[in-house]
């Protein structure tokens, strides 16, 4: 009876958890309907469906935007009762979609007077609306940071906003603004001063940090890049700006030997110098990724130390995607990231410099002030980097790697305005994640618990190492159909993976005083061990230990996005844990533990072999 | 080695605010800070002297960085 009730409370909350994952857009607002025309339709032919539109529920259809006349989308007033009949009606047949027009909405900068007040040179406010994702910041001025919608900050958000990651800003010294003051900050050192406090009295040390970690969510000021990243201020530079190549050699010894795992140098010129060389390859040497600004003087190559060879040399870009006015450009420039032009061809316009939070240096006072200059560029490769680290791609070539592979190619660059392109935050965590070893694997599994030296000593809960080998063969099988279907390794993936073949299993051998077990059972439980949890027999129940599971996820997870890839893992994970579970001739209820258990597990994880093979295939296809 | 160039003061949108001497030339330089302040008006014709600092970069980044040893003004 006991044994009923907990199947029946197991049950419902399967079900309530299916029941209330209510997908991905269902609880926005609209009063609007976008209609996506079939692409291979006349302009005729949509033409006579307007007008039959028109006339026949006497409303009029608009170009959505001054793109939508070449995608065929357009947009017309009306609810959910008027979609469902446009749904159902002739139009169905003709267009790719008919969809709510969902309203998203960003936070009025009227919010935010006392801020708007703090800004040097009069930013117009911005009418339109942008849409909004649950990751977009609550920074009331985050509406004006056009540079960070340019990098696709908020979908690189979704994977990493840079934790744990150490960004040493070498430049005039950084002070903690009220827009700084959640940013984390490691122990820095004042190189012109010789003192531990490395306060900025210039200004552009703070505006720089700002860009690469800003407070971000705090409902004040601007965003940040990496905002969860820690920053190490090391000033170098006087209150004018200016600093000696010694000085800043010795700033990035200092940086690697207090483990930094990014360093942003938005400053530049002089000369060749072997000490300033020989400071850069060592900080590479330990792991370092140097990124440094390619110089204001609009000349053909970068300065020093951006052309230094282990140095990431950085190209700014206007808020239209050009080349700033002021970039150099040419060799030395590995990418190009957005630097702002504050004076456009009609005079001043603050409003297409990068906005960051810094100090007045005459007063000392905090303000918001728009900057621009290859400086600016700079740390959005900074911050970009640290999320390529925080992700877990650690040696500084291989974040090279992946910032030219991710960044948005521009064709035509024949002066090498742009380098390998425009940086792409998003593409560049998403490749990031996927450029994974089994090292980064592993490191991951210990991360996040899964594998704990101190469970492998008091193992005796678990038969620890076949649930090895069902981690170690579900990783050896996806890396096996990734030969022939590529895909980008994800953590849903990674974590799929993990419960489909061990589960947590650490929490098996897990007891409280006083309080029943088979929670922890539960959650230490694989998927194909769910069915047998509740017993606390280790015999598999042959419903759950089945590719039955397998099917079931991949079913209703095949339009997710992340889930999608959590439900592929876990066959895969499955397939490893009926496997192994077959060759150590495990227990199956019903059927024992002979020949007869061992054929059905075998069968079963080639089955999900075979699920797993065709959704990855179908994955590829889509791609 | 002193250099002698002469050339137009420009003020320069960079960080909180640079100074650059135009050379005749089109050869930009970035003025060593601090600098003599009577130097430091946009449009002023001058004839400087001064030395090239090799061992020091700036966030202006907008050329070779020269330290002023003496100016004149040739038209304000």
């Amino acid at each position: 009876m006991k044994k009923l009730l907990l199947w029946g409370l197991f049950f419902v909350g399967l079900l309530w958890a299916l029941a209330s994952f209510g997908g991905l857009a269902t609880n926005g607002k609209y009063d609007s309907i976008a209609i996506d025309f079939r692409e291979d339709l006349t302009a005729g032919q949509i033409e006579s469906q307007i007008k039959s539109i028109d006339s026949q529920y006497n409303l009029s259809l608009k170009f959505n935007s001054e793109f939508s006349q070449r995608d065929h989308v357009y947009v017309l007033k009306g609810d959910a009762a008027l979609l469902a009949v446009l749904r159902k009606s002739e139009l169905g047949k003709l267009t790719e979609s008919i969809e709510p027009n969902y309203i998203y909405a960003i936070p009025p900068l009227a919010d935010a007077p006392e801020q708007s007040a703090n800004l040097v040179g009069q930013l117009p406010e911005k009418s339109g609306q942008s849409p909004i994702s649950k990751l977009t910041p609550n920074d009331p001025l985050y509406a004006r940071q056009w540079n960070l919608r340019d990098l696709n900050i908020e979908t690189a958000w979704e994977k990493t906003k840079g934790e744990g990651v150490i960004v040493a800003v070498i430049d005039t010294g950084v002070s903690q603004v009220d827009d700084l003051k959640g940013t984390k900050f490691v122990k820095g050192y004042d190189f012109v001063n010789d003192r531990e406090n490395a306060a900025d009295d210039n200004g552009h040390g703070t505006h720089v940090a700002g860009t690469i970690a800003q407070t971000t969510n705090n409902g004040f000021g601007v965003a940040g890049i990496a905002y969860e990243a820690k920053i190490m201020p090391l000033k170098v530079l006087s209150s004018f700006g200016g600093g000696t190549v010694a000085d800043i050699a010795e700033a990035i010894r200092f940086a690697a030997d207090n483990g930094a795992d990014v360093i942003n140098m938005s400053l530049g010129g002089g000369g060749e110098s072997s000490l300033m060389k020989e400071s850069i390859d060592y900080a590479y040497q330990k792991g370092v990724v140097i990124i440094a600004a390619a110089g204001n003087s609009n000349s053909n190559s970068a300065g020093y130390p951006a052309r230094y060879p282990r140095a990431i040399g950085v190209s700014a870009t206007a808020p239209n995607g050009n080349k700033a006015f002021y970039s150099n450009y040419g060799a030395g420039v590995d990418i190009a990231a957005p630097g702002g032009e504050t004076r456009g061809e009609n005079g001043e316009n603050p409003d297409g410099g990068i906005l960051q939070n810094t100090i007045n240096p005459k007063t000392g006072e905090s303000i918001f002030m728009p900057f621009q200059g290859t400086s600016m560029a700079s740390p959005h490769v900074a911050g970009v980097a640290a999320l390529i680290k925080a992700s877990g791609v650690k040696q500084p070539e291989a974040v090279l790697n992946i910032l030219k592979q991710s960044s948005r190619k521009v064709k035509d660059d024949g002066l090498n305005y742009f380098g390998a392109g425009h940086l792409d935050a998003a593409a560049a965590t998403n490749l990031a994640v996927g450029q994974l070893g089994w090292q980064d694997f592993f490191r991951w599994l210990r991360d996040n618990g899964y594998l704990n030296p101190r469970f492998w000593l008091d193992g005796g809960a678990v038969a620890l190492i076949p649930k090895i080998l069902m981690v170690l063969g579900s990783y050896l099988i996806a890396l096996l159909m990734r030969r022939f279907s590529p895909f980008r390794w994800n953590w849903s993936f990674n974590n799929g993976l993990v419960m489909g073949s061990a589960g947590l299993f650490a929490f098996r051998g897990l007891y409280i005083f006083d309080l029943p077990q088979w929670p922890f059972r539960a959650l230490g439980s694989s998927l194909p061990e769910l069915g047998s949890f509740a017993s606390g027999t280790s015999a598999l129940n042959p419903i759950f230990a089945s590719v039955l599971v397998p099917i079931a996820l991949v079913l209703l997870f095949t339009g997710h996005r992340d889930w999608k890839w959590f439900a592929i893992g876990s066959t895969i994970g499955v397939a490893a844990c009926l496997a192994v579970s077959a060759a150590t001739s495990t227990e199956v209820m019903w059927l024992g533990e002979g020949f007869a258990a061992q054929a059905f597990l075998g069968v079963n994880a080639l089955l999900c072999i075979s699920i797993a093979h065709l959704s990855l295939k179908t994955e590829a296809n889509r791609v | 080695m002193s250099i002698k160039i002469e050339g137009k003061i420009k003020s320069a949108l960079f960080g909180m605010g640079a100074w650059s001497l135009e050379a005749k030339n089109g050869e930009v330089y970035e003025i060593h800070q601090p600098a003599p302040s009577e130097l430091l008006h946009d449009g002023l014709q001058v004839e400087v002297t001064g030395t090239i600092r090799d061992d020091v970069m700036s966030i202006a980044m907008i050329g070779p960085v020269l330290a002023v040893e003496h100016f004149s003004i040739v038209k304000l």
